[in-house]
Formats: structure tokens, C-alpha cells, sequence
């Protein structure tokens, strides 16, 4: 637990030890037998899960790890966290002969100090053995979980100062041995957890990691078990080379970019994270010095692991989406993470929080430093959000139940050079199937009122960012209800020219004489019928709006994600006629003269 | 004597399985895609011939047609549905785009967005509100109804898609909408989203019901069109189309829910494995079809072919009507082979049935998997392949597989030819174990089924990939869909939500639902000149464990004949809540004994029976060894050697090849490779087994 721990855990391992030369179509066929069982052991939890968040928003992410502790495969899940096994198992690693590490035995882990993300992130993950009593591979399954014991339901204190308040931390804890579980164990976790559904999201876990080595097992039969050595060693290579190649054509030179967080939770503003993304030939470098590093911040320490997951994320969009996600990735890309900063907190700093904000800003700073040499393939893997709103009550026999707020809305999917934002969110949450409202309303005193896109808050650009939507809903009983906002003050920043999108907001009592913007973090109690109102942020522009096609400036209207006002004042497309009347029509004349103007006081304003 | 004709439509050609008492007469000729019904008749009209009639004598002795339609899918690959819209609650026109958040691919940020069948502007909500319970929370706003009608009258809407939350508690505002709908813009088509789907959430019924909404219209007048041309044709039966549940009802049943015919055509193919499977003593089977684009995949167990519904994405939209579950990979003859940065790809891109595989000689220029597979050996380029039914080329085949897959991966054409079926194998395999892993079982204990074109060149491999070593290829493989049409039964499955804890389920209103259930698929039945002794009723429940979002389906009953809800008395839910914990034991190896499971909703599915060809099985016949008609050099996966090659023709029952050998059909080629043994069974299908060493 020290900055030592980390800079050990993220020493570059070496190959597997094997003689054999492999083949490339053999490699590639054990990767694709490693990226299917990953999908079978991700289902599995989905399938059997019983929290919301693991079956339905699917926050659970498979990978296979060597026995040196590297990202060997992966396949659904959030991209960000799919990158963020590899540590916590090398802590286990590290200290497997002590622990007694054999056949059948199931492990987990979650500190972040110890390799971990944030704690309610669970990797549970068991190895697997050759005939010799060899350890070759690691099955892990990290899942989120509903509740991790701390001071308040959900994992996520506003208010903690330090971990301890957010829940139990376990660096390393074996719940099945040989093949038996360990009650005691298992039960204090339980124990440690607000919801009865957590005893069947861990049951799920660990039948789910223990299906995963049986078709390793199968595998290491069928190819042997050094073949499946030489192909992870040759896989790792193969992906190492391909980013080099990528990066190899990208121009020499340092790519900088910052990016503002409104503020941390105690209400100290403009948390800030730095990037420079540095290209010399093949390597690239991305160094985060200069990132906010003031002692006094509460609640925005992301985790270490979590930063190299966010940074790598990110630049595996940014590149052929055919190149195998692993330790290659790692092998490729230099990072400088400043010790004691923001992107890598000394040890007990809280760090529920922290996986939200500065986490996808790391990503939002590298897509921006790219973006100008990377255009085709820049659009921010992330999720602006401070937090979704949970809302907290009780039911008629005293128990708890929590709606997390993760409901299908529209945020941040921005768009890129040719492509405008669409969907619900960014490509890499096209995993996160969202909450519904009929599921929702029949579980928990809710009312969903509405969740639709609202007009002109998609960032303005030759490409449009999709617009964000306004999620109504209100609380038919007494609840508690918390969140934090960021995103008022520095909204997602558009891209090589085009508009930032529109700032995220929060109301409570929304509708009535005490109705309140939420500024920053809250936890308040909130009485039967009240209302609130989350603004989500939409998606970025790209490019500037005054090279859209009036055409598409018209369409955009037809469809109300642009009004005819917003048309005229960020696109200089002049509309006649009103979307409600289906009648939009370009006024070419005035559109040529409108746009001509913007475009010479651009250019005025550019030279001042 | 009567006759049943199953036909099957597919993108080239258009099958057709005539069944005469016991006997089964195939027939193939070419699709005719301006309007479908044309190929159909000339078909018919052969197969008139071969019995010595015209067409109307024919068909005047047909007791059922049975058919298998790709209507919706061409609708939704072309993109040229019905102009539609969308009527909704207030507050949520937006479900439809938004998509829960999917995308189907996580890493892809130039994904395009899937084509709106709806846009934006033809979205429109109502202020109206229905509570989880059925209670009116803000009565439907009539004016403001009328208005948005209005609005999508004025933009040339043709269909009106009516989803608002909670129909399926209490569908009264999604009714009146309609008569709005009729009043204000007489003649649209209507679809109701109670009536394509009644059950939550809301998504998954939305965007069943706006899919329902684009097709409908063209699926409802391809099958007016074909149902006309038959009876003015002589016919005089209910046409009976193949539903994706893998059951067929028929067109009046179909009205108001045309979209369950998406994905039918790959479904009777799956029914009749099923029924095949059945008679060869083969209840656990896996089902590949392996056609000129495509790889189709599918599970049966215990003989039956589960059809589930919810989270079934077709053509990028979500239609959650029960389907059976097929996994699709593009992976067939037609797929196309390349080499990028060291890496050997395989599909999904096709040439298609046009230019097709260079080998084809229609001008295709790329390799395709096809090509591979020729160099190989397996196929050739005599003109005695396949019974001479058609003639392959080497012309243009090893120099495009050197351009495109030897050079950049620095090996030999032979090498790379190997490499490429290797990669479309290990492809299949993965999709194999994709489909499993949903499905809870594990391929070693499924007996392999093999059919269409390709099917059977890989299906021995295949299997020793998977650790199964049985495989069964029906000597109609090619054309087996239309087959497998005949073995479909008429069959109606349809669900009602009721979300309540297991220990408070009101066992009056599961009976309530399931009658409610029973009395409509009776009525349709009857309709459709069955009896209600022959309704053959299976009564379900959809069970999870609090807080899960997948529900798993428990059997409560099966009852034939007169409606009898006996089954369902006090102690049922009990019983009920007992199975599923047993039945989360075996999918998932753990159950939650301690917590007290949840109802989501009542299943019924309703089914009757009509007489279907007689599968059979078995081995009496004398077994000896078949001769090989000749030699030919090919490498089925151990390097080149010569190889016996048998025609089909020369095999009758009994008769036995040991592999490595080629068996050459018409239309398909089977491969008995190393360390597998082929035999003709009673009924001249072919049975592949693993050699005992």
C-alpha cells in the first residue's frame, strides 16, 4: 500500500515461458477462444445476477490473465474496466505462495490501494493449473456491486474523507478453497453488504469464474498447454506492434490538452487533469504531470488502476477496432502518472467517486490532445455525469431499496469528423443497457415523467453531437436522494472547432415554490410527490457548425434536435416555417449572407 | 389421396418439399424478387406435372401449404417499409433512438447509427399516463391526440405504431388512439402495441411494435397477394405461415401482428432437425446451416426448439416476439477472404449469390471461402462433381487467394487456402459456443445436424472442434427448410405480464390470465378449422429471484382437449417456485433457496396437430462397405493426400465410407475426415460417427 506497491505492480512482465513457435492463424483462434469465454463467463453473471446493475446495466467485465499477471483476453463489458483486472490479480499474485494458491480455489479482491478500482468494483477470479501444478492462467470477472458496507448505502459517500467510510476493503480474501467455499468468508462479506440480492450476485460470481477455467481447461487440452503460452506471448506481440504501426504515422510532436471539473464534492472548484500526449516515431507517451494534486480535495482520487484502464479505453478508440485488446496495449503506451496527484492518490484516499471524475476526463484530455492529428477517430469515451441521482426508501417491512438512476437517457455521444452522435451514449457504454421505466415503476414508488432529448442541447458542428434528455421523475413516498453535479461550469468540449455541448443541471422539488438547482453533492430528504429533473449534457460538436449542410440543418430541425433559432444563431442557416407544421424550408439567399458574415467575424474575431 | 406442400423462399432459390402419403418429393427454382408469389406458382405448377395434373387438380388435393416467408426481413435489409409513426406517453418518443443504451459494437466509434424506420419528427408523445397497476394517472389528452394525428397525416404517414406505458395492464388509451387514428386518417394501418406485445418494458414493446408498425404493411399484402394467387389457383385451405416461434398460424392471426414472421424461413429448418433428430433417437441436438452467406446456429433439447422472447436483435432493431434463438454469423460459401497486418480474416463480407465465389465462373474476383475449400480439394472443377448438377472453374481461384490472402501473409496458395478454412472454422466454433454459453449447455453432449449447401463440408470438423462425435446429414440437406416447413405445427405462444413476489401471487388471476390466453388462441384455432379437442395447451410461468431482470420459464401444466385450469390450485405456486429453484440449480449451478423467487408474467402456448412427413431412423439394412468412385488429391486437414471420392447416387441404405473420404451430392458435398466413419441409415440419411480406436 504505497507508491512502491504500484510502480511494482505495473513493472512490465515478460513473456510466458515457452519454447514453441506458434503460427498466426493458431494464435489467432486461441484469442478468439479466450474472447468467447470471456462473453460465457459475462453472461453467466448477467443471467444469474440478481442486482440490477450487473443483470440489466451489465456492469461486469470478463478477462483471462497469464500466470505473469498480464491482460491476456477480454471481450463485452465498459471498456474502461475491462483494463483494470490485471492489478488486482497481480496483488493475489504476489502473494499466492503465502496464501496457498491451488486447483479450485476462487479469490477476491477490491482496494484500490491494492491494484483495485474503486471499491464497489469486486474482481473475483480463480486460476487455473497444468498437470504439473503450473499456474498458465487467471479467470477474472469484475462486477459492480450495490452496496459495499460504508456509511451509506450504494458505495458512494459525497461527504467521505477518506476509504474506510466507504466500505470494507479487501486487498485479497480466498472465498472457495480447493474446490470447497469458505463460509465464514463469504458470510462476513455478506454480512458487509445493505442488500439481501448481494448473497446471489456473489454465489453468481464465483459459479461464473469457476465455469470460466473449466473451458480454460478445456482449451489448454485441446491446444496444449504451451501452445496457448506461445499464442498469448504471440498475441501480446501482434498488439504491441499494431498500436506502433498506428502510431508510427501520426507526426512527431507533443499533443497537450486540459480539462476543468466544476468542482470535488467539498465544493473546491475547477479540479483540473493535464495530459500531453507525446509521439516520437512508434512511441507514445502520455504524460498526466501537472494534473491537481491540492491535499484538501475531497472525493476526486481516482483510483491508480483506473487511470491506466481510462487512459488505455480511450486510445484503443482511437485506432483500428480490429487490434485484440491486451497487455499489448500496455506494452505500447508510455504513462507518466504523477504521484500523489488526483490520477494516482496516496494510500486511503476515498475512491467511490473518483472512478466517475477525474477518471473520464483522463480520456476526454487525451481525445482532445489527439484530436487534431486523429480526427476520424475522436469522439470522448465518456460519461460527464457527476453521478446519477439515487434515490433511497424503505418498504413496508423496513427494507431498504435503492433506485441507482441508471435510466436509459441521452448523454455525451458526440460526434466525430463525419459522423454525427447518436444513441444513448458514447460507443464504449454500448454495453450498458439501461434501466426502464415500467421494470422500475413496478419495483420502487417511482414515476418516470419524462426522458426525452431536449432541443439544442447537442453540441453545434459540421457533425452534431446527439442532444442530452431531461429525465423527470418523482418519488411517490418520503426518500432520501443523492448526487453530485459537475458539468454546469465546464461542459464536454467540442472538438477542432465545433460547440461544447450543453451543460449538465439538476433540480429538486422541481415544479413547486421550493424548487432548487443542485450545485454541487447532496443528500437530501425529499417528501412524497416531489420531483426532480436532471438536464443531462449532450454530446460534443465537431468541427465548425458553419460547414453543416443547410440541408442537414433543415433535417435536424424537422426532427426538433435543433430549433430554428439555434439554427440561425450557431449553424447561419436561415428556416422558414415551423417543425410543429412540418413545413421547414431553407431561405438560401439569407442563409449565403448570414453565413458569409459569421464567417468574416470569425475570422475578426480569431486575429484579436 | 392427399398431399401437403411445404416451400421455403430464399434470397436464390425457392424450395419446395411436397409430401404424398409418406413420400417426400423435393423441388428448387429460382426466387422471383419483383413478386414472390410467381416463383412460387411455377413451382407448383412443376411439381403438378410431376403427378401428372395441372395445377388446379393439384392444389384442390392439398390439404395444407405450409410457408416460410423472408418478407420482413427484405423489408428491413432494403429499408423500404412503410412511411410510418409513432403515437406515445409524453415524455418518452425518444426509447425508440435511445435503445437502452445499446451498441453493437463497443469499441467502434464510426458505427453509423442503425436507419430510423421512424424518425424523430414522426415521433410523437400525447399527454396520457397508466400507473404499473392499470390505474389512470392523467386521463389521454383527446385534442392533443387529434393533433399529433394530424401532424403525422400531414408528413404521408401510412402506418401508425400506438405503444403508451402500461398498455398491458390496461390498454384503454392505446384503443381509443386507434379510433383517433381511424377517424382523423381513415385506412392507415394500425399496430398496438398491447397486440403485438403485450408485456413490459417498454423499449423492447416500443420498438417490437414500431418494427410491426414499418413491415406490416408489405408482409400483410405479400401474403394476401400469394394467398389469392392460390385460391384463385384452386386451392382451398387456410395458408399456413411459418411463425419465428417455429409454429405456424395462420393469415388472420398474423393480421395484427405481421412481425412474427421475422426470421421464420431459418426456423423450419430448425422444426424439422427437430422432428429428423427425433427419429434417429436425437432429442439434444445442435442444428448448423451453413448456406452461401450465412452461418445459422441452434440448440434443440429434449427434441424441442425453444423459442424465447425479449432480447432479439435483427437487422439493428430489437423485436422481442418469441423467436427461435439462431445465432447468425456471416460465414458461408460466399464469404470473403483477406489478410490485413498479419491478421487472416474471414467474412462477414460476402459476395453473395452474385458474383458469388470466383469458382462460380459469374465474374467474382475476391476468394472466398468457397474458392478456399476447392483448392483444398474438397470441391472440384470436374464436370462429374456433384452428380454434374453444376460446373465450378480454377480459373482466376490460386491467383486471387495469392493477391489477397498468400502474399500478405507470406505463405503458399495451398497453405493460405488451409488457413482460411481453418479461420472459418474456428469462427463457427466460436459462434457455436456463444450460442451455448446462453443456452446453459455444453456442445459435447448434442449430436450435430448439418445442412444447407456448406453444412456438411464442415460439419465433421466442426464437431471434433467441439468435442461432439455424432453428426447427422438428412440427405434433403439442401433444401431442408421447406422440409422442415411440413414438420412445423400450428401454434400460438403469447405471454401476459404479472410482476408480483412469489409468496403473494393471487393464484385467481393466473388462472384469469391464462384463461384470458386460452380463449384467444381457441378462437384463432377454430378459425383456422381445427378442433378444440386437438388443442394441445402448455401452461407456463416466468419466474426470477428478486432483483434478477432474466427470467427463467417453468412448466405448470400440459392439457389437451377441453380447457381445464384444474392444474392450477392452491399449492400450484408453491410447486411452481420449487421448479424454478431446481431449474436455477441446473442453468446456473446455484440456487437461492432462502429468498422467495417472483412471478413476472403467465406463458400459454397453444398448439394443435397436422400430419407431418414420417422421419425415420436405424440401421436394419445390411451393413457393407461402400466403393469409391475415384481418387482425387485433397487436404482434409492433414496435409494432401489422395482421397476416395463416393457419389451419393451410387449409396443406398447400409452402406459404409471410412474417412478420410468425399461424398459427393447433388448440391451439397459431405467430408468424412480422418478418424470418421459415414453410414447410410434406413431412411438414406447419412450418420457421421468418430472411429473407436
Amino acid at each position: 500500500m504505497s507508491f512502491e506497491l504500484n510502480r511494482r505492480l505495473v513493472a512490465r512482465r515478460p513473456s510466458l515461458d515457452t519454447d514453441i513457435k506458434i503460427d498466426a492463424v493458431t494464435a489467432s483462434i486461441i484469442n478468439g477462444s479466450f474472447e468467447t469465454i470471456c462473453f460465457e463467463v459475462a453472461t453467466h453473471l448477467g443471467r444469474a445476477a440478481s442486482s440490477a446493475i450487473i443483470n440489466q446495466s451489465n456492469e461486469r467485465n470478463a478477462s483471462i490473465i497469464d500466470a505473469n499477471g498480464r491482460l491476456a483476453g477480454i471481450s463485452v463489458g465498459i471498456p474502461q474496466l475491462l483494463f483494470v483486472s490485471p492489478l488486482a490479480v497481480r496483488w493475489g499474485l504476489e502473494n499466492a505462495e503465502q496464501d496457498d494458491w491451488g486447483p479450485g480455489d476462487v479469490f477476491v479482491g477490491n482496494d484500490p490501494d491494492y491494484g483495485g478500482g474503486h471499491l464497489p468494483d469486486y474482481t473475483v477470479y480463480a486460476p487455473l493449473f497444468d498437470e504439473q501444478g503450473e499456474l498458465v492462467l487467471i479467470q477474472a470477472l469484475q462486477a459492480h456491486q450495490g452496496d459495499t458496507g460504508g456509511k451509506d448505502p450504494g458505495g458512494f459517500s459525497v461527504d467521505s474523507t477518506d476509504i474506510f467510510g466507504e466500505g470494507l476493503g479487501i486487498p485479497v480474501l480466498k472465498l472457495v478453497h480447493r474446490g470447497q467455499p469458505r463460509r465464514d468468508v463469504i458470510d462476513l462479506l455478506i454480512r458487509n453488504n445493505r442488500f439481501p440480492s448481494f448473497a446471489g450476485d456473489i454465489a453468481a460470481m464465483i459459479s461464473a469464474v469457476q465455469a470460466g477455467v473449466r473451458s480454460l481447461h478445456t482449451l489448454m487440452t485441446r491446444y496444449t498447454v504451451d501452445s496457448v503460452k506461445a499464442a498469448i506471448n504471440y498475441n501480446i506481440d501482434q498488439t504491441n506492434s499494431r498500436f506502433r504501426q498506428a502510431v508510427a504515422q501520426w507526426p512527431d510532436g507533443d499533443y497537450p490538452a486540459h480539462v476543468w471539473i466544476d468542482q470535488d464534492t467539498a465544493g473546491n472548484p475547477d479540479v483540473h487533469v493535464q495530459v500531453t500526449c507525446r509521439v516520437v516515431g512508434d512511441q507514445l507517451t502520455v504524460d498526466m504531470t501537472g494534473s491537481d494534486a491540492r491535499p484538501e480535495l475531497v472525493n476526486v482520487w481516482n483510483t491508480f488502476a483506473n487511470t491506466r484502464g481510462y487512459a488505455i479505453a480511450q486510445l484503443a478508440s482511437m485506432v483500428d477496432p480490429d487490434i485484440n485488446k491486451n497487455e499489448g496495449l500496455f506494452y505500447a503506451v508510455e504513462m507518466v502518472i504523477p504521484e500523489g496527484s488526483i490520477l494516482q492518490p496516496a494510500p486511503n484516499k476515498p475512491a467511490a467517486l473518483g472512478a466517475f471524475h477525474p477518471a473520464v476526463e483522463v480520456g476526454e484530455a487525451i481525445c482532445i490532445a489527439l484530436s487534431p492529428i486523429l480526427p476520424q477517430r475522436s469522439a470522448p469515451q465518456v460519461y460527464k455525469l457527476g453521478m446519477p441521482s439515487a434515490v433511497i426508501g424503505f418498504n413496508d417491512a423496513g427494507e431498504m431499496w435503492m433506485d441507482q438512476g441508471v435510466d436509459v437517457r441521452a448523454s455525451d455521444a458526440s460526434a466525430t469528423q463525419g459522423l454525427d452522435g447518436w444513441g444513448s451514449m458514447c460507443a464504449g457504454l454500448g454495453n450498458l443497457i439501461l434501466a426502464t421505466a415500467e421494470d422500475a415503476e413496478s419495483r420502487f414508488p417511482v414515476l418516470n415523467l419524462s426522458r426525452e432529448m431536449t432541443t439544442d442541447t447537442g453540441g453545434a458542428g459540421r457533425w452534431r453531437g446527439q442532444p442530452g434528455t431531461r429525465n423527470i421523475k418523482q418519488v411517490l413516498e418520503p426518500v432520501s436522494a443523492m448526487t453530485w453535479m459537475v458539468s454546469r461550469k465546464h461542459p464536454l468540449r467540442g472538438l477542432c472547432g465545433g460547440d461544447d455541448a450543453a451543460p449538465y443541471s439538476n433540480f429538486f422539488l422541481f415544479g413547486s415554490a421550493d424548487e432548487f438547482e443542485v450545485e454541487n453533492a447532496i443528500n437530501a430528504q425529499l417528501p412524497a410527490g416531489a420531483v426532480t429533473a436532471y438536464q443531462y449534457g449532450g454530446g460534443a460538436g465537431f468541427e465548425n457548425p458553419l460547414l453543416r449542410t443547410a440541408e442537414a440543418v433543415r433535417e435536424d430541425v424537422l426532427d426538433e434536435y435543433v430549433s430554428v433559432e439555434a439554427a440561425r444563431e450557431r449553424y447561419g442557416v436561415v428556416l422558414t416555417g415551423s417543425a410543429e407544421n412540418c413545413d421547414i424550408e431553407i431561405d438560401p439567399e439569407k442563409t449565403e449572407d448570414l453565413r458569409r458574415q459569421r464567417v468574416a467575424e470569425n475570422i475578426r474575431d480569431s486575429s484579436t | 389421396m392427399n398431399y401437403r406442400i411445404g416451400i421455403d423462399i430464399g434470397g436464390t432459390f425457392t424450395d419446395f418439399a411436397l409430401l404424398k402419403n409418406r413420400e417426400l418429393i423435393l423441388h428448387k427454382n429460382l426466387s422471383t424478387p419483383e413478386d414472390r408469389s410467381l416463383g412460387v406458382i411455377q413451382g407448383l405448377e412443376h411439381l403438378a406435372a410431376l403427378e401428372g395434373k395441372n395445377l388446379s387438380e393439384l392444389l384442390r388435393q392439398v390439404d395444407a401449404i405450409i410457408h416460410g416467408t423472408t418478407v420482413a426481413d427484405n423489408t428491413l435489409i432494403e429499408m423500404n417499409g412503410a412511411r410510418t409513426g409513432l403515437l406515445t406517453t409524453e415524455g418518452f418518443r425518444d426509447e425508440l433512438e435511445l435503445r437502452r443504451g445499446y451498441k453493437e459494437d463497443i469499441w467502434d466509434v464510426r458505427l453509423p447509427p442503425p436507419p430510423q424506420i421512424i424518425p424523430r419528427r414522426r415521433r410523437l408523445g400525447i399527454p396520457e399516463r397508466i400507473r404499473f397497476d392499470g390505474s389512470v394517472h392523467t386521463p389521454l389528452d383527446e385534442d392533443a391526440a387529434r393533433d399529433a394525428i394530424r401532424r403525422l397525416a400531414k408528413q404521408g404517414v401510412e402506418s401508425v405504431a400506438i405503444c403508451t406505458l402500461f398498455s398491458f395492464t390496461n390498454p384503454a388509451h392505446e384503443i381509443r388512439l386507434a379510433q383517433l387514428v381511424t377517424e382523423e386518417m381513415p385506412g392507415a394501418y394500425i399496430s398496438l402495441s398491447h397486440e403485438v406485445l403485450p408485456k413490459s418494458p417498454e423499449f423492447e414493446r416500443v420498438s417490437t411494435t414500431a418494427v410491426n408498425g414499418y413491415v406490416g404493411p408489405r408482409v400483410s399484402e405479400y401474403i394476401a397477394k400469394l394467398s389469392d394467387r392460390l385460391k384463385d389457383a384452386g386451392y382451398q385451405r387456410h395458408l399456413l405461415l411459418m411463425q419465428s416461434n417455429g409454429g405456424v398460424m395462420t393469415q388472420s392471426y398474423l393480421a395484427r401482428s405481421p412481425i412474427r414472421v421475422l426470421a421464420s424461413g431459418p426456423a423450419g429448418g430448425v422444426i424439422g432437425s427437430a422432428a429428423i433428430g427425433e427419429a434417429k433417437g436425437a432429442t439434444e441436438l445442435l442444428c448448423v446451416d451453413m448456406g452461401g452467406t450465412s452461418y445459422d446456429v441452434s440448440v434443440i433439447r429434449k427434441g424441442m426448439a425453444p423459442a424465447q422472447s425479449g432480447w432479439n436483435w435483427h437487422h439493428r432493431y430489437l423485436v422481442a416476439v418469441p423467436m427461435v434463438q439462431i445465432e447468425t454469423l456471416g460465414a458461408g460459401g460466399g464469404s470473403i477472404c483477406s489478410a490485413a497486418s498479419g491478421t487472416l480474416q474471414v467474412g462477414p463480407a460476402s459476395a453473395g449469390a452474385q458474383p458469388g465465389p470466383i469458382c462460380y465462373g459469374q465474374g467474382g474476383t475476391l476468394p472466398t471461402v468457397t474458392d478456399a475449400i476447392l483448392v483444398l480439394g474438397l470441391l472440384s472443377d470436374e464436370s462429374d462433381f456433384a452428380g454434374g448438377s453444376f460446373q465450378l472453374t480454377r480459373d482466376g481461384v490460386e491467383a486471387a487467394l495469392k493477391e489477397y490472402v498468400a502474399d500478405p501473409m507470406n505463405c503458399s496458395v495451398e497453405e493460405a487456402a488451409f488457413d482460411c478454412w481453418r479461420v472459418v472454422n474456428a469462427n463457427m466454433t466460436q459462434a457455436v459456443r456463444r450460442l451455448t454459453a446462453q443456452k446453459g449447455s455444453d456442445p459435447e453432449d448434442l449430436t450435430l445436424l448439418a445442412y444447407g449447401g456448406n453444412g456438411p463440408v464442415f460439419a465433421a470438423i466442426q464437431a471434433q472442434e467441439l468435442g461432439i462425435s455424432r453428426v447427422l446429414v438428412p440427405r434433403t440437406s439442401p433444401g431442408f427448410s421447406a422440409t422442415g416447413a411440413l414438420a412445423a405445427q400450428p401454434s400460438i405462444d403469447e405471454e401476459r405480464s404479472y410482476i408480483v413476489p412469489g409468496t403473494e401471487a393471487d393464484v385467481d388471476h393466473l388462472r384469469h390470465l391464462w384463461k384470458e390466453l386460452d380463449q384467444r388462441a381457441e378462437s384463432y384455432l377454430l378459425q383456422a378449422g381445427f378442433e378444440r379437442d386437438d388443442i394441445h395447451c402448455r401452461y407456463q410461468l416466468n419466474v426470477r429471484y428478486p432483483g434478477q431482470n432474466w427470467s427463467l420459464t417453468v412448466d405448470a401444466a400440459d392439457v389437451s382437449g377441453a380447457q381445464d385450469l384444474s392444474f392450477a390450485g392452491e399449492q400450484l405456486v408453491e410447486k411452481m417456485l420449487n421448479r424454478f429453484h431446481q431449474l436455477h440449480f441446473s442453468e446456473y449451478g446455484h440456487a437461492r433457496t432462502s429468498e422467495a423467487p417472483e412471478i413476472t408474467g403467465v406463458r400459454l402456448i397453444a398448439s394443435t396437430q397436422i400430419p407431418q412427413p414420417q422421419f425415420t431412423g436405424g440401421f436394419s439394412a445390411e451393413c457393407h462397405s461402400a466403393t469409391p468412385h475415384k481418387q482425387r488429391r485433397a487436404n482434409l486437414g492433414q496435409g494432401y493426400h489422395s482421397t476416395d471420392i463416393y457419389r451419393g447416387s451410387d449409396l443406398v441404405p447400409g452402406h459404409f465410407v471410412t474417412g478420410p473420404a468425399i461424398i459427393e451430392e447433388a448440391f451439397t458435398t459431405i467430408v468424412v475426415y480422418p478418424g470418421w466413419n459415414a453410414q447410410l441409415d434406413d431412411a438414406g440419411d447419412y450418420e457421421l460417427t468418430r472411429q473407436t480406436n
